[in-house]
């Protein structure tokens, strides 16, 4: 049992926990506000990178550093944010992959900092329980994830998030109503982003060493296959998608079906290769996701309740 | 260096370098310009051209300009697969823009860890025999790749004279600005959309094969091209083919610039800065 507790599944299920709380975050950005993000994973990154540096660099004690890293990432994502969330949605895309593209090119080319794509570390636990560190340290980020979820749902229903809804379904009309949509929107990216560096944060002890491949286009469109799997618009649909792919691929069959080492690079292609026709099979057949559309039948009534208030 | 010679040998190794980026984004431009989505599985046009042409050249042994034939029309036939299998039909159930994004990033995916089945993960080299090696303002170069350099160029400017000079050209600007004028006026739609998929998957290849023969030939070859494509795409104002030739070799002559300064890596960096000024600056209705 200890063996279980510290060894290799519990690791695997920590970073599928870390890859639930981005979809639903990615939930949040594109479900919910319709803010196409092709950059969390470099975002993500930004806050696991800085986190692994403010510890071994300036030796700040973890949790000071997680937090230091989450403040950093929301600075720098409210520039970006500033710059490109009053585009089109097509604009904000490319330009997101593109600021991916800036964090991972420079991570890999400053060396003296990051040490390049030989990775950087090592970023230690926190606390020592013996064996049951790091299960004690997947009990901390279940935590977390749980709490989100539980925003992302609060969310929907409270009046920023109803806002947020509104410019996604007509932005035009929500400004025509005297809405601030574009600083709501600036803000909700803002914090979201935090959000996700903060997950990159706690993230870095569960890798030890980070590389750059961790924050590559291929961990962001993993999260998009994910998302649009389980269904874009419905707060499990992340959760859901994680699972059917990440958690198919990376947890049941390389841990619990024994694969020969030489049938393991085939294994990543095929794995790539799936998610791909399933993004393809999806969008043309069932857009909605496994999960399908939400029923606006509560928020119409929640609608009712409250123009009853106002008369 | 001094300033003078800086400038021309920048001007000169730019543009030849920028060719199989300029015939990529001609290609990327077409279909923007006919379907008015960002197709990212374009990428995989190239990758595959390359692979194909590797083949031909590598494994079985073919001369090297012989084997770009038909690799480059294979992929142009692959262009017009992923047109008629997924993208036409997406585009008749109204997915929206944004998804039809997705949708080209699913299809890039598939082809490209399909190709990863079947050639494998390894690198590939093309075998090209009596080759000279030439430097070339301080830059070495072999006559093969000055060639293909030379080729890329040409054909990209024979691709924008067809479309701006020719009838074909004509009917394929006329749909791609309004369909149903343009079937009044007797376009069979379906038939210059496969033409415009197919050239565009053939100018797609031979960038790959271009761009294959100064290094290697991997799975992420298109992929590495595709966000600098789009860069030169959306500079050169989409759908606009003149747009795309001139932005390519702008971008081509500015990564050049910073690399031959600093590092490669930084060229990339400026580039994309570049690049999102841009787009901020133009609020580009991409």
């Amino acid at each position: 049992m200890g063996q279980i507790l510290s060894g290799y599944y519990i690791y695997m299920l920590s970073i599928l926990l870390i890859f639930i709380a981005l979809a639903t975050i990615l939930h949040m950005q594109f479900g919910l506000t319709g803010i196409a993000n092709f950059g969390l994973s470099g975002i993500w990154g930004f806050g696991m990178y800085s986190c692994a540096l403010i510890i071994l660099k300036l030796n700040i004690p973890f949790v000071l550093a997680v937090i230091l890293a989450t403040v950093l990432t929301g600075i720098i994502s409210l520039p970006i944010g500033r710059i490109i969330l009053d585009l089109d949605n097509q604009a904000v895309l490319v330009g997101t992959l593109a600021f991916l593209a800036i964090i991972e090119t420079l991570v890999i080319s400053e060396k003296w900092l990051t040490n390049g794509v030989l990775g950087y570390g090592p970023v230690n636990y926190p606390f020592n329980f013996g064996t049951y560190t790091k299960f004690v340290y997947f009990l901390i980020i279940l935590i977390f994830t749980i709490v989100l979820m539980f925003y992302a749902r609060k969310l929907e229903s409270s009046p920023p998030g109803r806002l947020l809804l509104s410019i996604q379904d007509n932005e035009p009309l929500s400004q025509s109503l005297g809405k601030p949509t574009f600083r709501q929107k600036l803000v909700f990216f803002t914090f979201t982003s935090a959000l996700a560096g903060f997950f990159g944060a706690i993230a870095a002890p569960v890798y030890n060493f980070v590389f750059p491949k961790y924050m590559g286009p291929d961990i962001t469109f993993t999260l998009w296959i994910a998302l649009i799997l389980g269904a874009r618009k419905r707060i499990f649909g992340g959760l859901v998608g994680v699972l059917a792919t990440v958690g198919l691929f990376n947890v049941v069959l390389e841990t619990v079906v024994p694969i020969p080492s030489q049938y393991a690079g085939i294994l990543y292609n095929a794995k790539y290769f799936l998610y791909g026709l399933t993004l393809i099979l999806v969008l043309m057949f069932r857009p909605s996701g496994i999960l399908g559309d939400k029923k606006r039948s509560k928020n119409i009534k929640n609608i009712g309740k409250f123009e009853k208030m106002e008369g | 260096m001094p300033f003078a010679a800086f400038l021309k040998s920048t001007f000169i190794i730019g543009l030849l370098e920028s060719a199989p980026l300029m015939l990529a984004a001609v290609g990327f431009t077409l279909i923007f310009r006919l379907n008015g989505f960002i197709n990212i599985g374009y990428a995989e046009n190239a990758t595959l051209g390359a692979y194909l042409a590797v083949t031909f050249n590598a494994i079985l042994g073919w001369n090297f300009y012989i084997s770009i034939i038909p690799a480059a029309l294979l992929s142009g036939v692959l262009s017009v697969l992923t047109y008629l299998i997924v993208f036409r039909p997406a585009m008749k159930r109204g997915v929206g823009k944004t998804e039809m994004i997705i949708l080209s990033v699913g299809v890039s995916f598939f082809i490209r860890y399909g190709i990863s089945l079947i050639w494998g993960s390894r690198l590939y080299h093309f075998d090209i025999a009596k080759t000279h090696y030439l430097s070339f303002f301080g830059m070495g170069i072999t006559s093969t790749q000055l060639i293909c350099l030379g080729l890329a160029l040409i054909i990209a400017l024979g691709l924008y004279l067809f479309i701006y000079k020719t009838t074909y050209g004509e009917t394929m600007r006329a749909l791609a600005d309004n369909e149903e004028l343009a079937m009044i006026a007797g376009i069979n739609p379906i038939k210059v959309s496969v033409l415009v998929w197919f050239l565009s998957g053939v100018a797609g290849g031979l960038a790959g094969i271009f761009t294959g023969v100064f290094t290697w030939v991997n799975t992420g070859l298109g992929w590495h091209m595709i966000l600098v494509i789009l860069l030169v795409a959306i500079i050169g104002r989409v759908g606009d083919v003149r747009g795309a030739l001139i932005a390519g070799a702008g971008v081509g002559i500015i990564t050049t610039a910073v690399t031959l300064v600093t590092q490669p890596a930084y060229g990339v960096v400026a580039l994309l800065v570049i690049f999102i000024a841009i787009l901020k600056f133009r609020k580009v209705r991409v």
